[in-house]
């Protein structure tokens, strides 16, 4: 959404620009003490080579600048740290300081990489004046360590160009910023580089060298965005921002004209607030993972509980049957005035899927997961666990608990393999006796029972992964006893050259 | 009963094997195998290392390779006789030719086509499907198979201890006895010990690009690809005995052995029915009365005789013709070129024009690089002008065919740099840590492994780690990783090529090279020819052009007067900027020590300042006994005919190698292979025992201790770094040649050398600033006055003027430069004039940054502004209407000061006619009491000095123990300055930064070479930027500044200066070289 400048005849548009920059080391610092002062820099692979994308203010000395590749940053300073560099982590940061700084100010927008736009017109006087107001915002940034330079200004790009190439003063009185921009250099306009280029090499060093040129000469040479940046400095047209606003909470309220003690009052209004919620979901497109219910009592305490779901779903008879098996938990106490449902996760969940619901393909999928819903609700989500095979020779390695119901796979259980069944998750000592060198054994004790091998295959040789982990190999033979039962035993190294013990590991069907 | 392993994937099938065809084979002596054959996938690339190595253990070598199929199952293919291989290589090659380079695509029906007389043993897949069988696939492949190949086919039976060895054993036997293909047994061995696995798996990894962590299945699951006793491989087969018994049947079908492989010179090089021999004779005659007249000096006439009757007897006439046809091609193409090597030294190549060294003048005979007891092929080295070798080498290829020559390949070895980096990232190290431990290589030292001496990066000899990144990488230091050209090596044969080995496509366009390396090519008796590229003769070749054009001068490299006073008068001064070879800082602080007089000093000149000889410590001895400052002796008179021609001092490899055989009682053989060894870093293990050698048998024989191991440290030097007085002869050559036109020519030099860009030391600044100083006029780059390439003018008194081309300045495009010269008639007038000949603004943008205008009244800045209002010059049926900016008011732009356009000067051409930047400041530097170049001069020795000056080179040599040594020039010349190793690690950041460096430091004459021992550096580059920016008029103080009470100091300067002029011009000044 765009923000309009609107004409206020008695009182002008006041901006600040703030300018971070150190933004990232600065950061860096803040998480990591112990650089303070210290030359390090943050750094990110750019088309095979390692590029310096931001570089503290002790490296900035030595010439260490954002840019060059940091192999030539150590022929000036072998001993420099090096980090690399989160690439999200930088909008993240600024949105978060952008967040923070509309206490200030109900308008603030991000600029280029490393700045922030306050329109701060009818908000400084509450500070007691502009100069007080600049002051307070840069001593708080300050204090989080961040370094900072700002500028106040009737236009967005006087104040830019202020804050980070002015000299002077850093608050321009209103009406003054064309007099502020002459001596600035031309790249203070925020213009593009080969125009940058071209202007140097004219000799316009400063933004008075061409100010008062005639406009036609100055577009054909530099295109009409010179005119057009420089109409925006002077506050000649007008410029938009776009404002960032924080995300709406999915939260609803239901207060209760009388407190409420029973169970049935309860529901009712957990299924009110669950009707009000889910609309809105329908609304944008969303379904819900994870359900907050609360309930505020009359003497002050909260009440509360969760809900999770294995897929988006804004079903609310299913998100109601969830709460129901836990409703019993709440104390009223003296009585419930005030219920809150917050969905603190919210995925997208399109119309399609909703329109599916319980019909056609996919539904025995969706029966499974409202089941596991359930379960999950009665024993605890914890207790449900789902395997994987994992890319490992070593048994062992090769499942894995898979980090959640809906976790895909991308690999396929192997079936050219013979493994068993159940693996065991620590192999059993047995004692055997097997002809040497290679060969099945010919009978194993096992949990006291002796087992007669009546046939056996192997062995497979599965040798150690040995960057994970050092030892002998494991010869495994799958054998089946005298009464049919078949089993994954292994030997632990070679005879003749270890001294070899013997495993079961697992069991087939 | 006994075993012959008849599959072996070596380090030669890249990223798969995980040993050295030498160490496969010579385990395979060491575990009792009386034969084996290597099997590498698509290539025969490892199997002349293979048989070599067999040779030496006395056991059998079965040349093979194994045929990866793009439609079928893959094959192991042995050829039985001497045609069979050269089918097998004959396929090879077909698939090598319609794939790129590294890759062989072959189908069924080309094994088909040449399948005759190779025994085949099809590979079945690595597992069963689920039905416990093999796909209907690889059966119906299998039946095919037996149709094409009958009673040659035969079916592997491998056991790796996979989970369905057995059952694959036993399906294998079903199809064998269903389809009556023979099963044999193989061992898929991809290393030679088990010890390899890591490193093999390691290798899966580099070659899947993934880590060790994430590789997973991709890996094998065990160990078992190593090479097995014999009595385990029958243990292992022991259910089907016939499998292993059917490998000896194949051992002793296939009889072919690499040695009955034949070289045949091509026949194209002899005419009329003539004999090589006969054509020689000839052709040697025929050349001798060109060159030495009718009336052949008796000496020479005796000199022909008896090369000629030494090539007859050694029957290399072959050769030599070889080299003659395309020389002679060059030759008729007016291309320089210039032999050099043992055999080029002949009074027969003088004759032939292989050489313009002229053997008579110069007493370098034929007979002291070659004897019959040296048992060395002849090796001749051809230099081209390097810009149009490529016409040579496609002559070759046109001659004789793509199927009868081709390049000989390089196998490139991995070296540490990239073997850590590629075992590293494999490892799962970070970018980050991979880089900087590829770099920390000189700190993990023994005393470091002992935890005695730490890592600047932190590197910890006792995380285990590290320490497994570290043994890989040592195994893997060596492996070959890729086949690339040889820099110019040909091999030409009478027949087709592909029937001796594998020909592919190189990289570049319209080359093919071979799979064998020349290592390889000698080991069977091949003999290769150099084609290479040397720029000078490009250079040298311009020279000559102009000469002819202005001076009217006809040269050739064997007419330009020897031995001519003025030139060797100019040498001694050191006054070589630009020359040949001996323009580097080390040999220019040489040469006045030296004082060269005649042809064999600068022979000397060229081979002495060289690795070899400086590590022998041979340089200070050589020069004060030159210097008559101590008398010339030798060890024992038995030496006098060896070293009296360099002063009893061994300078050249010849010396140290006839030394090795007449003082320590080596045999040729034994020298020469002594001489190889050391080239080899992989043979790093034996050089000791030839030291105790070389060393024990000099002291044996009467020698000091002292010499001898001087005389091993020099060879030492040699070996990675050869540098033989044959070469060293020719290279002199060129020295002179280089060095009469800058002395007698300067305007020739300078614009030749310039055109041959880049070559040799130096930036075109030093080159210009050096043929200004020897009273050249230079001009600067015009629209309307200049060529593409540089170009002599009018003569104005002594010299002609010489005009900088379009090629100077940075981006220009020479086709466009060449419309540009096209449609000058008579002159340009007017910008737009230039746009409607076809010229871009792009292009009109960077003559004004070169300021090329000024013919037509407009500097830079003018010419920029016109320019920039051209885009919306009329076009269409308006084309032609002056453009509206015609109609514009004129407008005052801000004047340029002659500081700025030396700067625009340096960022467009790298070299400034209107001054030096350095001028610009020098009233500052008077007033910080800093000399100018030319002032140190008039200092003594020992004074403390403060000179600054443009960084020109900075140079670390490796045999000069971490010094650096730095150039650096100012308005009136060059300083040489010496930085020691300490100093060096303390102002690293200003020697490596500094584009404009100050140093402090001690002043040091010897004889005519002055340097500074430099004790403190400074950056003064802030005095340079400063020139490029106008005074700013805002000297206000600063009131409240935007970030509240301070604004740290760092942060002003930054946004001030530095980083905004930084990014609008880039970089000004070229980097300095840098050397190793």
């Amino acid at each position: 959404m765009k923000y309009h400048l609107e004409e206020q005849p008695d009182m002008g548009k006041r901006f600040i620009n703030i300018w971070f920059h150190h933004l990232m080391t600065d950061w860096f610092v803040r998480h990591n003490p112990g650089l303070q002062d210290e030359p390090f820099v943050l750094v990110a692979p750019d088309r095979g080579r390692v590029i310096i994308k931001a570089a503290s203010p002790a490296a900035g000395v030595l010439g260490i600048e954002p840019g060059m590749v940091v192999a030539d940053a150590r022929a000036i300073l072998p001993s420099l740290q090096v980090f690399n560099e989160e690439t999200s982590r930088k909008d993240k940061l600024l949105n978060e300081l952008a967040e923070w700084c509309i206490r200030y100010t109900p308008i603030v927008a991000l600029d280029t990489s490393d700045g922030l736009i306050l329109d701060i017109s009818g908000c400084a006087h509450l500070w007691g004046g502009e100069r007080q107001y600049l002051k307070e915002i840069i001593a708080k940034l300050k204090s989080f360590g961040y370094q900072v330079r700002a500028a106040i200004a009737d236009t967005i790009g006087a104040c830019w160009a202020i804050a980070r190439y002015g000299r002077l003063t850093a608050i321009i009185e209103p009406g003054m910023q064309a007099e502020a921009l002459l001596p600035l250099p031309p790249v203070a306009l925020r213009l593009d580089t080969n125009v940058l280029e071209r202007m140097h090499k004219l000799g316009f060093y400063q933004i008075r060298s061409f100010v008062s040129m005639p406009h036609n000469t100055l577009k054909r040479r530099f295109g009409p965005i010179l005119l057009e940046k420089l109409a925006q400095a002077l506050g000649e047209v007008e410029e938009t921002i776009q404002p960032i606003r924080p995300v709406q909470p999915y939260q609803e309220r239901l207060p209760s004209l009388e407190p409420i003690r029973t169970a049935a009052g309860i529901e009712i209004a957990l299924k009110d607030l669950l009707e009000t919620l889910c609309i809105r979901l329908l609304q944008e497109g969303k379904g819900l993972r994870k359900a907050i219910f609360k309930g505020c009592r009359v003497d002050g305490k909260m009440q509360q509980i969760e809900i999770g779901t294995n897929h988006p779903t804004r079903n609310v008879s299913h998100l109601f049957k969830l709460f129901e098996l836990k409703i019993n938990t709440i104390r009223p106490g003296l009585g419930l005035e005030l219920f809150l449902l917050e969905a603190p996760v919210v995925e997208i969940l399109s119309m399609e899927q909703e329109t599916l619901w319980n019909i056609t393909k996919g539904s025995a999928n969706k029966v499974v997961m409202n089941l596991l819903d359930r379960i999950g609700v009665r024993v605890g989500i914890n207790a449900i666990h789902r395997y994987l095979p994992d890319e490992h020779h070593w048994p062992e390695r090769s499942v894995r608990l898979a980090a959640s119901l809906q976790e895909k796979n991308p690999l396929i259980w192997r079936t050219d393999l013979p493994r068993p069944v159940c693996l065991l998750p620590l192999p059993e000592r047995i004692e055997v006796t097997a002809p040497i060198p290679d060969y099945p054994p010919m009978l194993f004790r096992y949990k006291g029972k002796v087992h007669k091998v009546r046939k056996a295959d192997g062995p497979e040789r599965i040798e150690q992964e040995w960057w994970l982990e050092q030892g002998l190999h494991r010869d495994y033979y799958c054998v089946e006893d005298d009464t049919g039962a078949r089993y994954w035993l292994f030997r632990l190294g070679n005879y003749g050259e270890d001294k070899p013990e013997w495993f079961v590991h697992g069991f087939f069907a | 009963m006994h075993y012959t392993e008849l599959q072996v994937t070596t380090n030669f099938s890249f990223l798969r094997g995980g040993s050295h065809p030498e160490e496969v084979v010579e385990q395979a002596a060491a575990l009792g195998y009386t034969a084996i054959a290597i099997t590498d996938h698509n290539t025969l690339a490892g199997i002349v290392r293979g048989h070599v190595a067999a040779k030496a253990k006395g056991i059998r070598f079965i040349p093979a390779c194994r045929l990866n199929l793009l439609d079928g199952p893959s094959l192991l293919a042995y050829p039985k006789d001497r045609d069979a291989y050269g089918r097998l290589s004959g396929l090879l090659t077909e698939g090598n030719m319609r794939a790129e380079k590294g890759q062989c695509h072959l189908y069924k029906a080309d094994v088909y086509k040449y399948a005759a007389g190779i025994q085949f043993i099809l590979l079945p897949p690595d597992t069963l499907n689920t039905q416990f069988d093999f796909d209907t696939d690889f059966k119906s492949a299998l039946q095919e198979y037996k149709q094409m190949f009958g009673k040659e086919l035969y079916i592997a039976a491998i056991r790796s201890y996979q989970s369905d060895d057995s059952k694959r054993l036993f399906r294998v036997s079903l199809l064998s006895r269903q389809f009556d293909i023979p099963m044999v047994a193989t061992n898929d061995i991809h290393y030679h010990n088990r010890g390899r696995r890591e490193l093999q798996d390691i290798l899966t990894c580099i070659r899947e690009k993934c880590t060790i962590y994430t590789a997973g299945l991709r890996l094998f699951q065990n160990a078992e690809r190593y090479m097995k006793p014999v009595h385990e491989m029958i243990r292992l087969f022991r259910q089907y005995p016939d499998a292993i018994t059917l490998t000896q049947k194949i051992t002793e079908v296939c009889t072919f052995s690499l040695d009955t492989l034949e070289y045949i010179y091509p026949e194209e090089i002899t005419s009329d029915g003539r004999s090589p021999q006969q054509e020689l004779v000839e052709l040697t005659w025929k050349g001798a009365k060109e060159h030495f007249g009718d009336e052949i000096p008796e000496d020479i006439r005796k000199t022909i005789n008896m090369e000629l009757e030494f090539m007859e007897r050694k029957n290399y006439a072959s050769y030599f013709l070889t080299v003659y046809d395309y020389v002679r091609f060059a030759r008729e193409q007016r291309i320089l070129c210039q032999g050099r090597g043992s055999a080029a030294n002949s009074v027969v190549c003088y004759c032939l024009g292989i050489t313009s060294v002229n053997p008579r003048e110069f007493k370098l005979l034929f007979a002291r690089f070659m004897s019959d007891a040296r048992d060395e092929p002849p090796d001749i080295d051809v230099d081209f002008e390097h810009e149009r070798r490529e016409e040579v080498m496609q002559y070759i290829y046109n001659k004789y065919g793509r199927d009868r020559a081709g390049i000989v390949a390089t196998v490139t070895q991995v070296h540490w740099k990239g073997a850590v980096r590629d075992v590293g990232k494999a490892m799962g190290l970070s970018a980050d840590a991979v880089d900087r431990l590829s770099k920390s290589r000189y700190e993990l030292t023994p005393e470091w492994l002992e935890g005695k001496s730490g890592s600047s990066e932190g590197f910890d000899s006792n995380d285990k780690h590290l320490m497994k990144v570290l043994q890989l990488t040592e195994e893997y230091i060596g492996f070959p990783r890729q086949l690339g050209q040889h820099t110019g090596g040909f091999v030409i044969t009478r027949d087709k090529l592909s029937d001796l080995c594998p020909i592919l496509n190189a990289r570049m366009e319209d080359r093919t090279n071979i799979e064998w390396n020349k290592d390889d090519i000698e080991a069977l008796g091949f003999l290769k020819v150099d084609v290479l590229a040397l720029g000078m003769l490009t250079c040298i070749r311009k020279a000559f052009d102009l000469a002819e054009e202005h001076y009217n001068l006809e040269l050739t490299l064997a007419n330009v007067p020897q031995g001519d006073k003025a030139v060797y008068e100019m040498i001694s001064n050191a006054d070589t900027i630009g020359v040949f070879q001996i323009e580097s800082r080390a040999q220019m602080s040489m040469l006045p020590r030296l004082r060269p007089e005649k042809f064999y000093d600068l022979v000397i000149e060229v081979a002495i300042v060289r690795p070899g000889p400086i590590q022998g410590d041979m340089v200070h001895p050589y020069l004060r006994r030159r210097n008559k400052e101590e008398p010339i002796e030798y060890p024992k008179e038995e030496l006098k005919s060896i070293l009296d021609r360099t002063c009893g001092v061994p300078l050249f490899q010849e010396q140290a190698m006839e030394i090795a055989i007449v003082a320590a009682g080596f045999t040729p053989a034994e020298a020469d292979g002594l001489r190889r060894s050391m080239a080899t870093f992989k043979a790093k293990g034996l050089v000791s025992q030839y030291k105790e050698k070389l060393v024990g048998g000099m002291v044996a024989n009467g020698y000091e201790e002292e010499f001898a191991k001087r005389v091993f440290k020099q060879l030492e030097g040699f070996g990675s770094y050869g540098f033989p007085e044959s070469h060293a002869a020719s290279f002199a050559l060129l020295v002179y040649i280089s060095s009469w036109i800058k002395c007698h020519y300067p305007d020739i030099f300078a614009a030749s050398l310039l055109n041959s860009m880049p070559m040799g030391f130096y930036q075109p600044a030093q080159i210009v600033i050096d043929a200004q100083k020897h009273g050249v006029e230079m001009l600067p780059v015009d629209i309307n006055f200049s060529d593409w390439d540089n170009t002599l003018e009018e003569r104005n008194g002594k010299y002609y003027k010489v005009r900088l081309g379009f090629r100077q300045v940075k981006g220009l495009k020479e086709g466009e430069m060449r419309v540009l010269v096209g449609g000058r008639y008579p002159s340009y007038k007017h910008i737009h004039t230039l746009l409607d000949t076809g010229i871009s603004i792009i292009a009109l943008e960077k003559l004004a940054d070169a300021d090329a205008f000024r013919s037509i009244g407009l500097d830079r800045r003018q010419a920029l502004w016109e320019i920039s209002s051209l885009n919306d010059r009329p076009v269409g049926m308006f084309q032609g209407q002056p453009s509206e900016s015609a109609a514009e008011q004129p407008v005052n732009l801000p004047k340029m000061s002659a500081s700025e356009h030396v700067l625009q000067d340096y960022s467009t051409t790298s070299l400034s006619l209107k001054a030096h930047p350095v001028g610009f400041v020098r009233k500052q530097l008077f007033t910080g009491g800093i000399l100018s170049a030319r002032e140190l001069q008039l200092w003594p020795d020992g004074t403390l000095v403060r000179i600054a000056g443009l960084v020109l080179i900075r140079q670390r040599p490796g045999t000069a123990n971490g010094i650096c040594f730095i150039t650096i020039e100012d308005e009136t010349g060059t300083a040489n300055l010496v930085v020691f190793k300490k100093l060096f690690e303390k102002y690293r950041k200003e020697i490596v930064r500094s584009k404009l460096l100050m140093v402090e430091g001690k002043l040091q004459r010897e004889g005519q070479v002055t340097h500074v021992v430099v004790k403190h550096c400074y950056d003064m580059s802030a005095l340079l930027t400063d020139l490029g920016t106008v005074k700013e008029e805002d000297s206000l103080l600063q009131t409240i500044s935007c970030s509240s009470e301070e604004d740290n100091g760092i942060y002003r300067g930054k946004n001030k200066k530095s980083s905004v002029s930084k990014v609008i011009q880039g970089e000004i000044f070229p980097a300095a070289r840098d050397f190793k």
